[in-house]
């Protein structure tokens, strides 16, 4: 009989239950990445009890977002041993356990512990197994599902906003924390969604890894580790019936360090590095900006209701555009696209007068904001591929946790320095619209080099071609194989030796 | 102040410590046509001498030595119609907070007034027990009240160990040269289970959710195996 009636063993299921998965998702990434922002609500209070001053209070959201950006690849690590569902259990536990032990803390320097390590790693948990998961759930589809599941944040934000408010206007700082701690612990119901997915049943588990195993000898790798290491994802869960191997020796093999030389990976690293050092500096600095120029306090704070609705509607949307046959396999030339077009937005910013000028502002970088953003993974999925994608999105997060830090401080640093918000607009412009140029000119060049390489490919090893024309699904996963496929030259060896492998197994 | 004929215009005037101020009403270019106008100055039923005229403004100098001095000081000119202008001098106001502050039995809560641009000379605490405001001594009561002055023109009061009693309206009065003002806020003492309940009703709806969930996916699974 042929495998999969499942529809798990050629290729992701691309629907069923992958759609409850982007729900668990949409809720995990959305604490993840809307937490942070909502605690400011508290931040005044705080400061009065403890009597500390803003900077001191303002430390407690640097170090959670820090935590949540730094700890990606203990997650990554966590996710390739024991999957996401059990990371994302265990992350919303901290969570929860973080902000509880918040609510009774005597001392700004527990808050750090307990809201900034503990509640910022329980989010980093949180975070990237839900992206992970995403990529084994999905493939044809994998972009809207990125879509949607991204879109999470904004609506969480504009969720949390108002419910902090009433939170804390009937409980007080110390009520809320408490009340916060029970409601992140529905990361937990997130995770529980998270259903494993993989060979599960015997029968199917032979063929299946017969399958993987041909399916990912087609995705190329820089060397023989990395390409046992993928061929150890499914075998993984053989072992792990079986009652477990040497794990220890495995975990050196979780965190894809060769990575490094990917050049695809590269690529996306340093561009999104850049970029992220305007990023979120504008957001945070909208709201004084238009206070500056005079708008009151309430409609300051509704640019930003504005600007979340758009991204809400934006990310979806870009979601299912990328997904369309014109854009998916050009999706890196979009993505560079809405980098710049976020970069010219703020280029174009200083230009804005008046209230109904930062509301036009507002509604073009809520769009661009929500297009980077529903992007950000599916393009790093794009490149690596989604065996890889769990190390790929460790390092990524550890290396731009620097630059999200920086940006909006050196963005305080000119507004102080210059008095004038203009230059941190203009700096952000720049650094985005040259993040987005870099990001665009290297992809054209890496389209090139992967196009070569699969001519090369499909001379070199037409034994493969019934196995690629077999699954009309599989095409864009070929195209995909092709692409996280540098150097193929060198690499013929290698593959040699896995056939024997293979056979030999 | 320009008025126009048939209302009556109003301006606010902060001052908080003595000094000589001039108040002047003048007509609009537009009406001085109207003839024969008769101005008078009045605070209260009081009516002020002394009024400096002009072709089209009148305007008295004032002395402000203490709080008697305060208050709405009015123009009227009466011709065929009547218009009027009032001048407020006052202290500068204090803000308290609108909604109260939410605090724990046991713990501590603080209360902070500020003045915005005036110093005052002192601060002082009151706590309102019934219809009678009860001053906050601190010497006193020394382990339950903590007041502080954090800079010139930011007043801190802390209270310890917070009991139900506690609950209530508090003033921060601060006193300037020309008298004094206040700014209320509201303390309210909860018990500790108020927040335990929506903490344990959700922490229950999660428990509930991750059960029905592991259930549906077992029973899935054993209908994939039986299939």
């Amino acid at each position: 009989p042929p495998p999969a009636t499942t529809g798990q063993a050629p290729g992701p299921p691309d629907g069923g239950w992958g759609w409850a998965v982007v729900f668990g998702a949409f809720i995990s990434i959305g604490f993840a990445y809307a937490f942070p922002k909502g605690l400011a609500i508290f931040f005044k209070e705080i400061q009065d009890f403890f009597g500390t001053s803003y900077s001191e209070i303002a430390w407690v959201s640097s170090i959670m977002l820090a935590t949540t950006y730094g700890a990606g690849p203990i997650s990554s690590i966590l996710v390739n041993r024991y999957g996401s569902r059990p990371v994302v259990i265990f992350g919303g536990l901290l969570c929860g356990i973080g902000m509880v032990s918040a609510a009774f803390c005597t001392s700004i320097l527990q808050l750090y512990i307990c809201v900034g390590f503990i509640t910022g790693f329980g989010l980093a948990l949180n975070l990237q197994p839900s992206v992970i998961i995403i990529g084994k759930y999905f493939l044809k589809r994998r972009p809207i599902a990125n879509g949607l599941a991204m879109a999470g944040s904004p609506v969480m934000l504009c969720t949390l906003a108002p419910l902090n408010q009433f939170l804390f206007d009937n409980f007080g700082w110390r009520g809320s924390f408490l009340i916060l701690g029970a409601i992140l612990l529905n990361c937990c119901v997130a995770g529980a969604l998270f259903r494993p997915i993989g060979p599960s049943t015997v029968s199917v588990k032979t063929q299946m890894t017969e399958e993987g195993k041909s399916a990912l000898k087609e995705e190329v790798t820089e060397d023989a580790m990395e390409m046992s290491s993928s061929t150890n994802v499914p075998m993984e869960s053989k072992t792990e019936e079986e009652g477990g191997k040497d794990c220890c020796e495995k975990i050196n093999q979780y965190l894809d360090f060769s990575l490094f030389k990917h050049r695809g990976f590269l690529i996306y690293l340093i561009g999104n590095v850049l970029m992220f050092l305007g990023f979120f500096a504008p957001i945070v600095f909208l709201a004084p900006y238009a206070k500056h120029i005079g708008i009151d306090e309430y409609s300051a704070a509704f640019l930003l209701s504005i600007l979340a609705i758009v991204d809400m509607i934006a990310r979806p949307t870009t979601g299912i555009i990328a997904n369309s046959k014109w854009v998916r396999p050009r999706i890196q030339y979009f993505f560079s696209f809405s980098i710049a077009f976020n970069g010219t937005c703020h280029l174009l910013c200083p230009l804005a007068s008046g209230y109904t000028g930062l509301v036009v502002y507002s509604v073009f970088f809520g769009l661009a904001f929500g297009m980077v953003c529903a992007m950000l993974f599916e393009t790093l999925m794009d490149l690596v591929g989604a065996a890889r994608f769990t190390s790929a999105v460790g390092l990524v997060t550890i290396a731009e946790c620097c630059t999200i830090l920086l940006g909006p401080p050196i963005g305080g640093t000119l507004i102080d320095t210059f008095g004038d918000y203009k230059y941190m607009f203009i700096k952000c412009g720049a650094v985005m619209v040259l993040a987005g140029t870099f990001l665009f000119i290297m992809n054209y060049y890496n389209y090139r080099m992967l196009a070569k390489e699969k001519e090369r490919n499909v001379k070199w090893d037409p034994k493969e071609d019934p196995v690629r024309t077999e699954n009309d699904g599989k095409n864009n996963r070929n195209r995909e194989t092709a692409r996280d496929g540098p150097e193929l030259e060198p690499l013929r060896e290698e593959r040699e030796g896995l056939k024997k492998e293979v056979n030999g197994t | 102040l320009l008025g126009v004929p048939g209302t009556s215009v109003e301006k606010n005037i902060t001052l908080d410590r003595r000094t000589r101020i001039e108040l002047s009403c003048r007509l609009d270019n537009k009406y001085s046509h109207l003839k024969s106008l008769q101005v008078t100055w009045k605070r209260g039923n009081e009516t002020v001498r002394h009024i400096n005229k002009t072709e089209t403004s009148w305007s008295i100098q004032l002395r402000i030595l203490d709080n008697s001095k305060l208050g709405s000081y009015s123009c009227t000119l009466k011709g065929e119609e009547e218009i009027s202008a009032i001048f407020n001098l006052q202290v500068p106001k204090i803000e308290g907070k609108e909604k109260p502050i939410v605090s724990y039995e046991g713990d501590t809560a603080v209360m902070i007034c500020k003045s915005f641009g005036y110093t005052p000379i002192a601060w002082a605490w009151y706590m309102t027990n019934g219809s009678e405001q009860i001053a906050i001594n601190d010497t006193l009561l020394a382990n339950k009240y903590v007041i502080n002055r954090i800079s010139a023109n930011v007043t801190h009061m802390k209270i310890l160990k917070l009991t139900k009693e506690d609950n209530g309206v508090y003033w921060c009065e601060a006193a300037f040269e020309l008298g004094k003002s206040k700014g209320k806020l509201k303390l309210k003492v909860l018990s500790l289970m108020v927040p335990l309940k929506p903490f344990l009703a959700i922490v229950a709806e999660v428990v509930i959710l991750v059960t029905i969930i592991f259930l549906y996916e077992m029973y899935s699974k054993k209908k994939e195996k039986s299939a």
